[in-house]
């Protein structure tokens, strides 16, 4: 691995965001904090500045994962991914959100998203393909010079 | 001719000449309301009216003799009737029309009221003769038709509004139910992956690896779930590819191909779970078992929908597979698990030795699907 990516989990189910931990330490990534709600994500943006940024839609307090990405946009150098079992509610750009993986995921989908996300991230146009289970939004897939398709 | 004929009659009658003609008596004696104009006089008045034209509107004969019928009009009458009528007199042409009227009492009536212009051999209008008939009842009638459509159309649309956000409201229902189940069986899958974390027993670990790619493999079902628009209906196409490539994917060998034929073939929902679960374990079996270290090979999996049946084939180009009767703890809980998941379906499951490799044949009979899909 190049360098590994500084990651910032917004995840309200506790066995998820734990999940996630686990998945990303085996790959060798740094995870630079995480949060339960969408405010104490978006202060983490300002504290923290990940490269890469998984969020659920849905969170605690009532709140959306959404102004997590807004704020990340506004930041500016920052990729969020959703991770959402309600992924049928995001519009085809994906709210400014690169990519989004759908619940529930497999433990290989997640190994193979944080492979591709590297690669994407460090040295477009990434080699591997577009790993099962996600959906790139259209700027990204421009961003990351994917090929068509 | 007729109408020369018939002027004249009016004329008489007008005159007072005609009293004894039989012509004139009809009219006198008639039960339709009649009345006779003069437009050449100033503002066209009355110059006769029969006693049935009296008894309707309620006015005796020398009230209104002479004057202009606009006295019938009321509050309620309709100007654009009023006007139609005013038209039709200044260009002489007839005019028939229903126009609501008011008697001297203030009573209303609807008035079908026939105005038609009587002329000379010049061509000259002499008389308007205007005939009237009460038909309220009728045009009641049509009115309450109308309200009575009206109403109903409204109430057809209150209802299909009804409807609609019922329908709306059980479908945002469903998405919550959907979306909480896949989020509980992701964090199954979550306990299952902590857990085995920490186990350093090889045996014991493979065993919570597997359990953890069963549910795995039915959370692949509840993503695939509601997708389309008919959520009776389970595409096994999509979840297919999902499931096998997950799988190969997990091995995380770059040795191993896997080539896909599905054609198009939708299940009931219910169906899906157990087909999940039988592939699961058939194609967990083979990559676990065909595929030595450094042995590469190729995984085929085909759905061909036939007329009675969907046949689903598993092969593999490997070493061939243990004689499962004489397979023993993991293997041996996977058959049982693949047995009674085919008892449930109805399906029947066969290994072949396919040289090299093995292929494994799973036929699902189409009748239980309609079974499934009634009970």
């Amino acid at each position: 691995m190049s360098e590994p990516l500084r990651v910032l989990l917004v995840e309200d189910e506790a066995l998820i965001l734990m999940q996630l931990e686990m998945l990303l330490e085996d790959a060798g990534h740094l995870i630079v904090g995480t949060a339960m709600r969408a405010e104490e994500g978006v202060a983490l943006l300002l504290e923290t500045r990940p490269d890469l940024v998984f969020v659920d839609l849905r969170l605690a307090g009532d709140s959306s994962g959404v102004a997590v990405v807004q704020s990340a946009r506004e930041i500016g150098g920052i990729t969020c991914v959703f991770i959402t079992a309600n992924s049928r509610q995001l519009t085809d750009e994906l709210e400014g959100a690169a990519a989004v993986i759908a619940k529930p995921f497999s433990g290989s989908v997640l190994e193979d998203t944080l492979a591709f996300l590297e690669q994407a991230l460090r040295r477009p146009p990434p080699e591997l393909a577009v790993p099962h289970g996600m959906r790139v939004a259209p700027a990204a897939r421009e961003s990351w010079a994917l090929m068509e398709g | 001719m007729e109408r020369d004929d018939a002027w004249r009659q009016t004329d008489r009658l007008q005159t007072e000449t005609g009293k004894g003609d039989p012509f004139a008596a009809a009219v006198r004696g008639t039960r339709m309301p009649m009345i006779i104009t003069d437009p050449r006089q100033p503002d066209n008045p009355i110059v006769y009216m029969n006693d049935a034209f009296l008894g309707l509107t309620g006015y005796g004969r020398d009230e209104i003799m002479g004057r202009n019928c606009r006295f019938l009009q009321g509050p309620g009458t309709d100007k654009a009737a009023v006007r139609q009528i005013r038209e039709a007199t200044e260009a002489n042409r007839d005019i028939s029309i229903d126009v609501l009227n008011y008697r001297k009492d203030g009573t209303p009536f609807w008035n079908a009221l026939y105005v038609s212009p009587v002329s000379n051999e010049a061509g000259e209008v002499l008389y308007f003769f205007a005939s009237q008939v009460d038909v309220t009842d009728r045009v009641d009638a049509h009115l309450k038709t109308l309200n009575e459509k009206e109403h109903f159309e409204r109430e057809v649309a209150k209802r299909t509004r009804e409807l609609s956000e019922a329908l709306a409201a059980k479908t945002m229902l469903l998405h919550e139910v959907d979306h909480r189940v896949k989020n509980n069986l992701q964090m199954v899958a979550s306990l299952l992956a902590l857990q085995t974390r920490t186990i350093t027993d090889p045996t014991a670990r493979a065993t919570m690896e597997g359990m953890l790619k069963r549910v795995e493999a039915l959370g692949t079902v509840h993503r695939r779930l509601y997708q389309s628009h008919n959520i009776e209906r389970f595409d096994v196409t999509e979840f297919v590819r999902d499931l096998a490539s997950d799988l190969v994917r997990g091995l995380g060998r770059g040795d191993i191909r896997l080539h896909l034929d599905v054609e198009a073939v939708v299940v009931p929902v219910a169906k899906a779970p157990p087909i999940a679960l039988i592939l699961n374990e058939i194609v967990t079996n083979v990559l676990q078992h065909a595929f030595p270290a450094g042995r590469p090979g190729r995984l085929s999996i085909a759905v061909v929908p036939g007329e009675t049946s969907i046949a689903i084939e598993v092969r593999d180009d490997g070493v061939g597979m243990p004689d499962l009767a004489s397979v023993s703890g993991q293997l041996s809980f996977g058959k049982r698990l693949i047995e009674t998941l085919a008892r449930q379906l109805n399906a029947s499951i066969t290994w072949h030795p396919a040289d090299p490799g093995t292929a494994v044949h799973i036929s699902l009979p189409r009748e239980t699907a309609v079974s499934l899909e009634t009970r």
